[in-house]
Formats: structure tokens, sequence, C-alpha cells
């Protein structure tokens, strides 16, 4: 067994070893805790990022690592390094807790690492629960008012219902085909073409990364777990996750590629009512966390639009919108972060002149708005125009017309939000002062907004390979 | 034929007890009330997987393996939701769900 085959998830497994003794320790020293950390991620980042090009299986075929798992777990690295960048100032979590802090976000990462390798039904679940437990128990960690305690209340109590569908859904799955692997379970998939059995178990089984995904009809948790979380872990929610349930929904869509049209239509039906529903209700928001809780609800519905096309072009259109989403997202996270400071919930109304007390998170602020809604030349605007492609070319016309018109309503919320930053000022509000690695993280992450939304040849190839790993 | 020598018995009970956590967690206020209805739920699943191994599965363990796995991570699950119900019952004092109506969506 080649040892790199393993290597991220024993690295990240190593760390979270670390931060598990640094748990243990009576006097508190944040600081080094937060250096640690940081340093470890980068480490990571980069043994992922070695690891990029291995293949191979492990564990009895259980484990399958390829491009398009490496590609998912380097954005998870770099995901996680991106999040603890804006951990310097965990004002929202008492000082004695920050240790677990780390040691979970470690582990939930370790959870979707393994989760995106995953191509055995029991794998998935148990890997699916060991990144879910660990957010549980992230979200209520927020020091305050219980707010927190009920969003992880409701965060558990969806998360496990939704959990317990998959399984009934797997289940089923197992039931009419005997076995627990994809590659067994895909061939016999095809002689189930429109059985209730097979239908209803993957629509029951996709349910587990809908959830994770915000998809409606699981979409209740995101406004409140979003509003109640501390500002870094709704990040890590926001973001990281998000890139882990894509992975798994592609390759678990692939299985009801035979399936045809009762499958298909069953998800346009999920993808438009989470575009509309999201989209319409971001509009009344006045706190910007649950705004972006919206707005992801909204972008479930364009995830979704791109796989239930199961074409080669539609996966490469997700695969390049996930790891788009990851840093344009982070962006509006990392501006909201570095606003309230002091971990407070963000109104819009607070972000009133950030032209003038940081003109760069002001930048970034825009750059990060511009690319969820789909401006041009960013890169959420290639990744939609990948996605909204596929799905035109596969046949779904009206889909894209409502995508498109949904695409229009966004822009309206997304405005309001660069509209408070800078056509509105209260002198009231102080300035940002930004330290020199945040304001390099500013400037690193308009570069790749604005860079790969000019050429995204390169990222377009990759995720080719890696569509054809699980296509 | 024996009834509990059917494989359909056992689906359409794993489906009752399905769609009695179903139920559960949709009516039932009190928090607790609502693990055990997530437990139903999972136990449903559980039933499943005995009984398609038991019947149909080509081979015998796969289905029982399967099982005990979710025991375990139902138990921790158990453990994870009812450290947060006391968080929850310290700050409210209460474990009804109709209490929990700060955050609204």
């Amino acid at each position: 067994m080649d040892i790199m085959l393993f290597g991220p998830e024993l690295f990240y497994l190593g760390m979270a070893l670390v931060f598990f003794c640094l748990t243990l320790r009576r006097q508190v020293q944040v600081r080094l805790d937060y250096q640690i950390a940081l340093a470890l991620s980068a480490v990571g980042v980069l043994v992922t990022g070695l690891c990029l090009f291995q293949q191979g299986d492990l564990f009895f075929k259980a484990y399958r690592v390829d491009l398009f798992s490496q590609i998912f777990k380097f954005a998870l690295a770099l995901g996680l390094f991106l999040v603890l960048t804006i951990s310097h100032n965990l004002a929202a979590i008492e000082e004695r807790y920050q240790a677990e802090f780390y040691f979970f976000l470690t582990t939930t990462t370790i959870g979707m690492m393994m989760l995106v390798s995953s191509v055995e039904l029991l794998t998935i679940y148990v890997a699916l629960e060991l990144s879910s437990y660990s957010l549980y128990i992230l979200v209520p960690l927020r020091r305050g008012d219980g707010i927190d305690v009920e969003a992880g209340i409701k965060y558990l109590f969806i998360g496990a219902v939704s959990s317990g569908f998959m399984l009934f859904g797997l289940s089923y799955i197992f039931g009419a085909t005997g076995s627990t692997y994809l590659v067994d379970i895909l061939p016999k998939m095809n002689q189930l073409v429109n059985s209730p059995i097979g239908i209803i178990g993957l629509l029951l089984a996709l349910a587990g990364f809908f959830f994770k995904l915000s998809v409606f009809p699981f979409h209740f948790w995101a406004p409140d777990v979003y509003q109640g979380g501390a500002n870094q872990v709704v990040t890590f929610i926001a973001t990281a996750s998000k890139a882990a349930a894509v992975a798994l929904l592609l390759r678990l869509a692939v299985l009801g590629h035979a399936s045809g049209y009762n499958f298909t239509i069953a998800l346009v039906i999920l993808s438009v009512v989470s575009m509309t529903l999201g989209n319409l209700v971001a509009i009344v928001q006045k706190d910007f966390k649950r705004m972006l809780a919206y707005s992801s609800i909204a972008h479930a519905g364009v995830f979704l639009m791109g796989v239930l096309t199961i074409t080669e072009a539609g996966y490469i259109g997700v695969i390049y919108y996930a790891l788009a989403y990851l840093v344009m997202n982070f962006t509006v996270f990392m501006v909201l972060s570095e606003v309230a400071a002091d971990g407070r919930d963000l109104q819009i109304s607070e972000l009133a002149g950030l032209y003038r007390r940081s003109p760069l998170l002001s930048m970034s602020l825009i750059l990060g708005i511009f690319a969820l809604a789909g401006v041009p030349p960013s890169i959420g605007f290639t990744g939609k125009l990948l996605i909204f492609t596929s799905a035109m070319n596969a046949g779904y016309f009206w889909l894209v017309v409502i995508g498109a018109v949904n695409g229009t309503i966004c822009l309206y919320y997304y405005l309001k939000v660069l509209y408070a930053a800078y056509f509105i000022d209260d002198p009231g509000l102080p300035v940002i002062t930004l330290s020199l690695p945040m304001r390099l993280l500013n400037y690193a992450l308009a570069a790749i907004i604005i860079g790969f939304g000019f050429c995204p040849d390169r990222i377009v190839e990759l995720a080719k390979a890696a569509a054809k790993a699980v296509l | 034929m024996l009834l509990f020598n059917q494989l359909q018995t056992y689906l359409y009970l794993a489906l009752v007890l399905f769609a009695i956590g179903l139920y559960g967690v949709l009516a039932r206020r009190s928090l607790i009330a609502i693990l055990i209805s997530v437990e139903l739920i999972l136990n449903a699943a559980s039933i499943n997987f005995m009984a398609f191994n038991r019947f149909l599965a080509p081979h015998p363990a796969v289905g029982q393996v399967i099982t005990l796995f979710i025991m375990a991570v139902a138990a921790a699950e158990a453990a994870i939701a009812l450290s947060i119900i006391v968080a929850v019952y310290r700050k409210m004092k209460s474990i009804n769900v109709e209490h929990a109506t700060e955050l609204r969506g």
C-alpha cells in the first residue's frame, strides 16, 4: 500500500491528534494554538497538493483515490486553511474552547475527505456522519445568548432526520442490487429503470447530501445555523462543507443515469424550488449571514441543475462551480468576519461606508458579491455559464430560463449589499485596519476571482479529467 | 407460508416504523421525543438491511455489519444530541421546541 494514497487523511488525522492533546491542557494559550493550527493547515494544503495526482484503491476497494476525489480534497484542505486565516480573532468562542474548535474543524475535514473518496454505501454513511457530527458540535460552541444552541439543535435534528432518510434509501438500493459497492450497483441500477424501489431508494439516499447542500426540502436549518453559528464556523459550513456535498452528489447521481425521466424530473423540481425560494426570501433579509444562507439555498439549485444533466459537460460545470463557489463565498465571509471583528452578527446596514473604512475589504466585497451573482468576468460567471450551457444542451430549456430569471432576481439583493457599502455612509462607524497577511489574502482572492474568470482553461481541463473519473 | 418467513412482512414493518418516526419528528414538541423518533427512523433502516440480508443478499454478513455500524453511529448521535439538549435546557429552562423560537426563518 502506497502511503501517499492515504496521505492527506493521515496528515489531518495527525493534526486532529495534536489538537486533541492541546484540548487537554489546563492553561490556555490562544496565540500558540492559533499559530499551530495555521501552520499545520498550511502544511496540509501542501500535502494534499502533492497527492493531487495519486490514483488507486484502498480498503477492499471501498475507498477510491482518483483525480476527482483529490481535487475535492485539495479544495477541502484549502477551505480549512482559509477558514483558519480568518480565525485570528476568535471573539465568538470562549478561550478555553478554542483548541476544541480547531480539533472539531480538523475532524470534520477528515470526514469530508473520506466522504469524497468513498465508493461504498457504508463508507459513505460513516464518513458523512463523521463530518456532520463535528459540525453539530461546532455550531453551539459560540458564546452568547442561547441562539447558538437553538441553531445547533435544529441543525442536529434536521441532519439526523435527513441521514435517517438517506439510510432508509440506501437500504432499498442494497436490497434491490444486493451490493454495497457503487461499481457493482451501477450496472444493476440499469435493470431497475423506472421501478419504484430504485428511484425512491436513490432519491432518499440523496437526502443526506441535499441536507448538506441545503436543497429544498432540507434547507430549513441554513438560515438559523448561519445566523446562530460563530462566523468562522459558518464560513466553513458555507464553503468546504458544500464542496464535499457536491462531490458526493456527483458520485451518486450517476446511479440515476439509466433511471431516465422520473429521476431527473424530481431533481428538476427540487432545483427550481430551491432557486426560486432561496432568491425570493433572500430579498427581505436584514441580517447579512441570513441573506447569505438563502443565497446558498439558491446556489444549491444551480448545482443541482448541473448534476441532473448527468453528462460530462454538466459535471465539468459543477466541479468548476464548486471550486469557484468555495473561493467566492469565502471572500464574502472573510469581509463579513473582518467587519464584525467582535464576532457579532452583521446587519447589512452595518456595512455602511465600507469604501471609506477599508477600501481593500470593499473591493473584496464587490468582487465576491459579483462572483456570487454571476457577473462577468468573475469565476462565478464562468461556472454558471458552464452549468447553464450543459443544461441547455441536455434539453432542459425551461430549467435554464428559470435559472436565468433567478439570476436576475438575485442581482437585486446582492446589489443591495453593495449599495449599503458604497452609497450609504455612517460617520459613526470606525475605520477597519487589516494586518499584512490579511491584506495579502485579499489580493490573492481578488487575483483568483478575476484571473480564473478570464482564463478558466486550466481548471476546466482538470475538471474534465476529474469528471471522466466518476462518469 | 408463514408470515415471519417472508420478506414483505419485514419491509412493511420497517415502513410503518419509518412512518411513525417521521410523524414523531414532525408532531412531537419535546426534544427527547424527537430524538426517540429519529432513532425509530434509523431502526427502520436497520430492519430493512437485516431483512434484505436474510432473504436476498448474496453475501450473508454485509447487512449485519451495516446494522452494527448503524447502532454504533446512532449511539454517538444520541450522545451529541443529548449533550446539546442539556445545553438547551440550561439556556432556556425548557426542552420544548415551542420555546426555541428566537430564530425565525
